[in-house]
């Protein structure tokens, strides 16, 4: 047999081998001193020993990145610390998604109205994700006066998976957090018992590195202010790709649980005594006309809005909507058109303050080009 | 069930364990039912064709050894290998032979109805097909004993560890390790885990992360620029190569852990100073069975110079379309065979040429040279292999060239960050490779002391864990 010679190392080995030609697969192809006494209990607790030290090394390095990204005071990280330790405690608050995140300067909204504000929007984050989070701040912060919610087109879909996951894993331990994470993924309890799980399986951006970096007190260039982060870049050619690949348009759907997740935050905001304010904030005019069931969104929007009174501000005839010079892509404004936004819904902002109630009432299409509910 | 998966890394520790503690007489029954288990993973009711094409070689098996006369003899292996390769053929070839005879009609301008069946190809069928195909041949040709045993011939074609991708083992080698016994081998077992875990950081460090960028670049070449598309080739090269050494040295290494030894399937093949070298390293239990079953039985190259030539063109047409139901895979064996022609007609012309510019056939040039030559000719074929269709794979090869953008390397899944990463991962790749070819790895390994050997190991296991990439990617030979 071509194998006899690997069969005899391994009897060399201290094993007790059948030869393939005397190889019979019953119990009496062992002898009685292999039987007995032979399991090898010491290579075992060796293999055992190693293992165990290698999931403790993990745990360790998981430690080690989760607390160097829970230090880091600059860029997306260094905001969240500040809502998740409780040190923002703005009278403003800005949520929403990605649109949010790059829209609103709350250094704006402070000097014009007086009141400090913070952003907390968060990139890729659903309606579900962003009141997730929105409801961390709340839990660690003194109760805001305002909140401003930043809807989207599809603000009434909800999540499929957490996007960025690793965002939120310094913090998965925080019930609020995972327990509104648990509910989009349900397999997100391998992020928090599984070390490194949450920072190399679900992760593809190496942030891992950020968090040893964070560790060692490097922390990366500053890009967020007060939690806003704006787009410096100039208008892409996305939206001409988003054109071609769907001549048809694009529609979102208008789900209950997404409707249910929008009035929970109403509620949630009455009974804490919060001022609620929806504002769409603005779109690139071409992509308004390519969303075919964008009617059918909005009257949801205005019929929630007026049913819980929440007033609901409609920027998407602003002045510059159809001015690529103020956009990144159709959904987000770069830096420029952030700066004359903010200041746009910050002098607005500063007039309900003063008068809620003539805020709420006034015509259609402010100096600005936002629409103001008329309910 | 993936090697790079949760479930196997909870599966093999509990099949070995309870392997090890099991007598003789359960071990196969024990390896058959996780066996069962590791393919049900995929799809469940899938196992009942791998049955199937287990009870028609079981039985042909046992009939060929007791029939005397040749004829009826060789009538049976041919009702066998036709049999086998009838359920090959329903599952991954009826849609592309009728979709390519429909097409040819319509060229005629005749309009057939082009009937689809759509079924999901059962995961490695290609490979228990060829190594249950080998053992009725080896039967046949007197050179393997028929295997009575059920439950051990049903492990043989089913053993997980090569289940799925291969090697394609030959009964010679694999049957008789079932009826031997393997008693718990310290080295072997530490040799079989490093073996598995040089095979996952080809697999999750090298080539997952590769898999990112030629994902991008071959779902839409017309994207892309020239470098963009040559380093997405390169980079395919790498990929295709770690993916499947890599299944095959944790196969290897994991059916090492309980005591069995599969053959060798990859010897660094991208070290080759020709194509012919290059397929004798490149999936050799696939080359090996080939050669074996289909080229010698055709004349192999003991033939005319135009027969021989023959022989290697379908030969490599089959191999091809044995990768894919699809012409790309065709066109890609039909272009290795071109490769091999071409290197056997030109061999006189090239010595004389070569002798003639006075550089010697040992000299580091000329094996420069003939190595890069050869690289860069796998990585031509590769196009065809990995283009989802003809038009792609032209666009690709003639565009390679053009357009060049030093500023636009990214693209959407792979940050610019990720190519350190990339390319020191084949680096590493490459000096672990040199390393072995100068002296054994594993063995300058154990000469160091135990606390600097688990370093090392715990050292490599995190750079695996911290750098891998685990999007639940299929090693690509799964679809075959």
């Amino acid at each position: 047999m071509q194998n006899e010679n690997n069969v005899n190392e391994m009897t060399a080995g201290g094993g007790v081998l059948v030869g393939p030609d005397l190889a019979v697969p019953s119990a009496e192809g062992r002898t009685a001193e292999n039987v007995r006494g032979a399991f090898p209990w010491i290579p075992l607790a060796r293999l055992g020993c190693f293992f165990g030290l290698l999931i403790g090394a993990m745990f360790v390095v998981n430690a080690m990145i989760s607390t160097g990204l829970r230090r880091i005071k600059t860029s997306a990280f260094g905001a969240e610390n500040l809502i998740m330790e409780g040190k923002v405690n703005a009278d403003v608050v800005i949520a929403g998604s990605s649109r949010a995140l790059a829209h609103y300067d709350p250094r704006t909204l402070a000097s014009v109205t007086g009141k400090t504000a913070f952003n907390v929007g968060r990139n890729g984050a659903q309606t579900d994700m962003q009141i997730a989070f929105l409801n961390a701040y709340l839990e660690h912060n003194r109760m805001p006066g305002v909140v401003i919610f930043n809807l989207d087109a599809f603000s009434f879909v909800t999540s499929t998976h957490v996007f960025d996951s690793v965002e939120y894993m310094p913090y998965i331990q925080d019930p609020v957090l995972y327990n509104a994470l648990k509910v989009i993924n349900p397999n997100i309890w391998k992020s928090r018992y599984m070390p490194l799980y949450g920072y190399v399986v679900e992760d593809m951006n190496m942030t891992w590195i950020q968090g040893l970096k964070g560790f060692l007190g490097i922390y990366p260039k500053e890009d967020f202010y007060l939690g806003f982060n704006p787009r410096s870049k100039k208008w892409t050619n996305e939206f001409e790709n988003l054109k071609e690949s769907q001549p048809e348009g694009v529609s979102f759907e208008i789900e209950p649980a997404g409707i249910q997740d929008i009035q929970d935050l109403i509620q949630e905001c009455q009974r804490s005594g919060i001022q609620l304010i929806f504002v769409y904030s603005p779109e690139y005019r071409e992509m308004q006309s390519l969303t075919t069931n964008r009617e059918e969104i909005f009257a949801k929007f205005r019929e929630i809005s007026a049913r819980y009174d929440v007033p609901f501000w409609d920027y998407s005839d602003w002045r510059y909507a159809g001015n690529t010079e103020y956009f990144q892509n159709s959904q987000h404004l770069n830096a420029e058109g952030a700066a004359v936004f903010s200041d746009d819904v910050a002098r607005r902002l500063k007039q309900f303050l003063q008068a809620p109630n003539s805020a709420n009432v006034s015509s259609r299409g402010g100096e600005d080009g936002s629409r103001v509910a008329t309910h | 069930m993936l090697f790079n998966s949760i479930q196997f890394a909870i599966f093999f520790p509990v099949v070995v364990a309870i392997y090890y503690l099991l007598s003789q007489r359960w071990r196969v029954h024990w390896l058959l039912a996780a066996s069962c288990v590791f393919y049900m993973a995929f799809i469940p009711a899938y196992i009942l064709i791998l049955l199937v094409t287990i009870l028609i070689d079981y039985f042909a098996g046992i009939y060929l050894e007791r029939i005397q006369d040749p004829r009826s003899r060789k009538r049976l292996l041919w009702l066998s290998i036709l049999s086998t390769c009838t359920v090959l053929f329903i599952f991954k070839y009826f849609d592309f032979f009728i979709g390519s005879f429909v097409g040819t009609a319509g060229l005629f301008g005749w309009r057939l109805p082009h009937p689809v069946l759509s079924i999901i190809l059962p995961i490695g069928l290609s490979f228990h097909t060829f190594q249950s195909l080998s053992y009725v041949v080896e039967v046949y040709r007197g050179k393997q004993k028929s295997e009575h045993n059920f439950i051990v011939y049903a492990t043989y074609v089913m053993f997980f560890p090569q289940l799925v991708a291969g090697p394609i083992e030959r009964p010679q080698n694999l049957l008789h390790q079932f009826w031997e016994w393997h008693a718990f081998h310290y080295p072997n077992v530490t040799d079989g885990l490093r073996r598995m875990a040089w095979g996952f950081f080809k697999k999750l460090v090298v080539a997952d992360r590769l898999a990112l960028y030629v994902n991008d670049v071959y779902g839409a070449p017309r994207n892309f620029n020239g470098l963009q598309l040559t380093l997405a080739t390169f980079f395919f090269a790498y990929q295709i190569y770690c993916d499947f050494s890599g299944y095959s040295d944790i196969a290897i290494g994991a059916a090492q852990v309980m005591g069995f030894k599969l053959m060798e399937n990859f010897n660094t093949p991208y070290y080759s100073r020709s194509i012919s070298e290059f397929w004798g390293r490149w999936h050799i239990s696939l080359s090996t069975w080939f050669k074996d079953y289909l080229y010698i039985p055709l004349g192999g190259n003991r033939v005319s110079e135009q027969r021989h030539i023959f022989n290697l063109m379908v030969t490599f047409c089959v191999s091809g379309l044995w990768h894919g139901a699809n012409w790309t895979y065709v066109l890609w064996g039909f272009l290795n065979g071109a490769y091999l022609v071409a290197g056997t007609l030109t061999k006189k012309w090239r010595n004389r040429m070569w002798s003639a510019v006075g550089v010697k056939q040992d000299s580091i040039f000329r094996q420069t040279i003939m190595l890069t030559t050869t690289f860069v000719l796998t990585c031509i074929a590769w196009i065809l292999f990995r283009a989802k269709n003809a038009s792609d794979a032209l666009y690709v090869v003639t565009h390679l060239t053009t357009g060049w953008n030093f500023h636009q390397i990214a693209t959407p899944q792979f940050f610019l960050r990720q190519l350190p990463v990339a390319l020191a991962a084949i680096l590493v790749l490459e000096i672990g490779q040199l390393w072995d070819r100068v002296t054994s790895v594993p063995a300058s390994v154990v000469k160091l002391p135990t606390m600097a050997r688990w370093a090392l190991y715990a050292c490599f296991v995190m750079t695996v864990v911290m750098f891998g990439v685990y999007k639940q990617m299929q090693f690509i030979y799964f679809q075959f």
